[in-house]
């Protein structure tokens, strides 16, 4: 059957909440994208639409130049732009044939604006992986806390 | 299937695109165009999406296609759409089968959707979701090839204007060369005969895809079209003219002694 790996979406935290029925009902959307070693991906700053699962091959995302990490068989990236089709955080290349499975937001918008629960459980994803972001914000903003400084209340 | 038809029957823009259905007109109006089928934005999509119906009725529609084969887009969602998105949508040249039709189907879909073609989407307030029809001709091995203007594009004067390379017209589309230019007046007389300077030429390679082939030297600035090639080409202004309307922009070639036309569309600068 056509589409992407259910067991590989159910690793997105996008899509942690949703049941399988559910992950299969988007995993039919993808379709198959191949890239060309050393081809760009996605660009930061570009404009997007396009969620990627990577099936095989590797990758790696660079901010301003400098490389931030590796990607490779059941990594993903851009589910930002699903929601928002935003611009792209990051830069993407292709570090060898690469070949992933790519569901865009013209196919994922109306399944979700036709399924009120996938939508609501999609909100609650969301709203844990900000609430993740907001800890970070948080942790990062806040002043050392270390013995020479004394105790906070 | 009548969303995938020869391009002799492709009359539904809203189907096939303007590129297509050009073709189909040209084809109906007995105007020589390379072989070919016409694929609709649906047909395209379920390509892509692995559809087994799609693709084996693709396939089948293909198969009697002299092989290599022209993958081209031609945009169905906006009127004048194949204009605005020269360069942002795929065309596959020198595709060697059937079966090699369905990836490159793939490709062109994905093309519509790329990061690229998306960012221009969004800059000219069409975020909206792309429409992407295919056209499947025979590829030539052209002698030479190029565009034509029935109407000079940068003067208006009321003459042609033809810009002429050996191979593939790839070579002058994408600036690769300096091409020969020809003007021709309404009546037919040339006007002007100005050798270019033709270093390379884009020609089909076996094993898919083209090659940009070094042109000898003795050929790089001699012209590529003789008096009886820029009276065909001439006569293919006045049909084309007849067939869609005043100033065209016309991509042709020479193969086997043959003119065929390749695409027609309004010109888009004046």
């Amino acid at each position: 059957m056509p589409g992407a790996p259910v067991e590989a979406l159910q690793g997105v935290p996008l899509f942690a909440e949703l049941d399988r029925h559910e992950v299969e009902q988007i995993a039919r959307l993808f379709k198959e994208r191949r890239f060309n070693q050393g081809e760009t991906v996605i660009r930061e700053g570009s404009g997007g639409a396009a969620f990627f699962l990577i099936d095989s091959g590797r990758a790696k995302v660079t901010l301003g130049g400098k490389e931030l990490a590796r990607l490779e068989e059941g990594d993903y990236f851009g589910e930002i732009a699903l929601i928002d089709g935003g611009p792209r955080s990051a830069t993407i290349i292709a570090e060898s044939d690469l070949v992933c499975f790519g569901l865009t937001y013209w196919d994922f918008g109306p399944l979700v604006q036709d399924n009120g629960l996938i939508a609501w459980k999609l909100l609650q994803s969301m709203a844990r992986e900000l609430r993740t972001a907001q800890q970070s914000l948080v942790f990062m903003a806040a002043p050392s806390t270390g013995p020479a400084e004394g105790a906070q209340s | 299937m009548n969303d995938a038809v020869v391009l002799a029957e492709a009359s539904d823009t809203g189907l096939f695109g303007s590129k297509a259905v050009g073709l189909g007109d040209a084809i109906r109006k007995g105007i020589p165009v390379p072989p070919g089928v016409a694929l609709s934005a649906a047909v395209v999509e379920g390509a892509a999406a692995g559809d087994e119906d799609v693709i084996r009725n693709v396939t089948a529609l293909v198969a009697p296609l002299q092989t290599p084969l022209a993958v081209r887009s031609s945009a169905v969602d906006e009127d004048g759409a194949d204009a605005s998105f020269a360069g942002q949508h795929l065309t596959l040249l020198n595709v060697t089968s059937a079966a090699e039709v369905i990836p490159a189907l793939a490709e062109v879909w994905w093309s519509a959707n790329s990061d690229s073609a998306i960012t221009y989407r969004q800059r000219v307030g069409l975020f909206t979701r792309p429409l992407v029809g295919v056209v499947v001709q025979t590829l030539l091995d052209p002698d030479s090839a190029g565009v034509m203007f029935t109407r000079n594009p940068v003067s208006g004067a009321d003459e042609r204007v033809i810009e002429a390379s050996w191979g593939l017209g790839e070579a002058v589309v994408a600036g690769l060369v300096i091409p020969d230019h020809y003007r021709i007046d309404r009546s037919g007389e040339v006007l002007e005969r100005k050798p270019g300077r033709k270093r390379v030429a884009i020609r089909p390679v076996p094993t898919g895809g083209t090659v940009e082939e070094k042109v000898p030297v003795e050929l790089t600035e001699k012209l590529c079209l003789d008096d009886d090639q820029l009276e065909e080409l001439h006569e293919l202004a006045l049909r084309c003219e007849q067939v869609y309307g005043p100033a065209r922009d016309v991509e042709w070639a020479f193969a086997a002694g043959k003119l065929y036309l390749l695409q027609c569309r309004a010109v888009t600068r004046a």
